[in-house]
């Protein structure tokens, strides 16, 4: 056994080049750049006009599925969620990159235009705050600073859009929020999460189910851990999964430490049930 | 926890365990800057891939599946390049007769098939659990286990206590 006991020390001792720092380093910035060309959204993208594309020729190929498809209210009216702004700052410590989303092909033209104009403001507002620390820390001296906010899509059915908007500031360690809009395309409307409800004992039934949760958790597993958690907001953050399920968010450090990012829950719908106006959006 | 998040943890990890990534990959290439094009090219295939990684424990035994595919992929498509530079030169630097073996079993660990000497690696050198093996080269413990002991006789190294497996 001294044999392989002596090889694992050669092993061991192999020369690390001085290079590999720079190398992985290298390599990890390289990752990131060419990932956020290809952003969550754009694979969304590729499918919606695939499936388009796949409609189309459907269409021109039988008269009985251009009939059969004329009876989809979906086809009517395609909602889509695009980027339309880019905002981004790139120097050595300084770094800023904001996309901004864009809803489009809601029959609201109203509702799609105001929440459109607050994306747009939001992170209008945000880069101009950020440009302001910039220069206060080149007063100050010098410092590292980031900024990065993006959207993901997170449900998109017939009936509902759930999109997440991101926002990350790094001041040496890292904090992220998030938020969210979840729509009903076919009523056009916006909903909140007050108004899922008959009264506001949802409040309530869903912390105690959160508070439970967390315990559950948390001794299931160790690495698991949350601060001392009470109630959630009456708009605390949710959105609706594609399974009619109510997800309720916490932004980074709301209800745990930092390393556990942001944290999500769903709630099972039976214990809402006896609460909600109606069972459309969740069951 | 949010992709965000994901992709910082598993940068971290990649910064952090970077010196044992790169010998992991030089035990198979025997060369620094094939061993450097390695560590880079799984930096890239992981952090593109972040997605399929589905919970972050496996965050080793996935990092050193890609790190060990890409380096068995290396050799693969050089393989007709037998002779390396590092080798080269230690050949010709003088020793005592004792390295002189632990070279030959060396040598000897260096012409077992990859998937053999991925097993002695990640057991022997890096110290991983069976079941962590396992994981990491995709086949069940029994089957680990049995190569395991070909390929130990294949290089006539007895196990004594301490290395139970």
């Amino acid at each position: 056994m001294k044999k392989i006991d002596r090889l694992k020390k050669s092993y061991d001792n192999i020369d690390i080049p001085p290079e590999l720092n720079d190398v992985v380093k290298d390599s990890i910035r390289q990752a990131k750049a060419s990932q956020k060309k290809r952003p969550f959204l754009k694979q969304w993208t590729i499918g919606a006009v695939a499936a388009a594309a796949l409609f189309v020729s459907s269409i021109n190929m039988s008269p009985t599925m251009a009939q059969a498809m004329a009876n989809i209210p979906v086809l009517g009216s395609i909602v889509e969620v695009l980027t339309v702004q880019k905002l981004t700052l790139d120097e050595k410590t300084y770094q800023a990159d904001l996309a901004t989303p864009a809803i489009n092909g809601l029959e609201n033209e109203k509702l799609q235009a105001s929440l459109n104009e607050k994306y747009i403001e939001e992170n209008k507002a945000r880069f101009e705050q950020f440009e302001q620390e910039v220069a206060e820390m080149k007063k100050a001296g010098n410092g590292h600073l980031g900024i990065d906010t993006g959207y993901e899509v997170m449900t998109d059915t017939a009936q509902l859009l759930s999109i997440a908007r991101y926002e990350v500031n790094t001041i040496g360690s890292s904090s992220t929020t998030m938020q969210y809009d979840t729509i009903d395309k076919q009523e056009n409307i916006l909903i909140t999460l007050p108004s899922l409800f008959k009264d506001d004992q949802y409040i309530k039934v869903i912390s105690s189910y959160i508070a439970e949760e967390m315990k559950r958790q948390m001794t299931a597993d160790e690495e698991v851990s949350y601060l001392d958690f009470e109630t959630i907001k009456p708009d605390q953050n949710f959105y609706i999964t594609a399974n009619h399920q109510l997800v309720i968010s916490f932004d980074k450090y709301e209800v745990a430490p930092g390393y556990m990012g942001v944290v999500t829950f769903e709630i099972p719908s039976d214990i809402l049930s006896n609460l909600l106006v109606s069972d459309v959006y969740i069951h | 926890m949010t992709k965000k998040d994901k992709f910082e943890l598993v940068e971290k990890f990649i910064i952090e365990n970077r010196e044992t990534h790169y010998r992991l990959a030089y035990s198979y290439v025997r060369n620094k800057e094939n061993a450097l094009d390695i560590v880079q090219d799984s930096i890239f295939k992981a952090l593109k891939s972040i997605d399929r990684l589905e919970e972050i424990t496996y965050l080793k035994t996935w990092f050193y599946r890609i790190l060990i595919n890409t380096s068995i992929d290396f050799i693969r498509k050089h393989q007709r390049i037998t002779v390396m530079d590092d080798e080269i030169l230690s050949v010709h630097l003088p020793k005592l007769e004792d390295e002189m073996t632990d070279m030959d079993l060396q040598e000897a660990i260096d012409q077992l098939p990859p998937k053999y000497k991925t097993l002695i690696i990640l057991r022997f050198f890096e110290d991983l659990k069976l079941e962590e093996i396992a994981a990491v080269t995709d086949q069940n413990v029994n089957t680990v286990k049995t190569r395991l002991y070909s390929a130990l006789k294949k290089l006539r190294i007895e196990v004594g206590e301490e290395f139970r497996l």
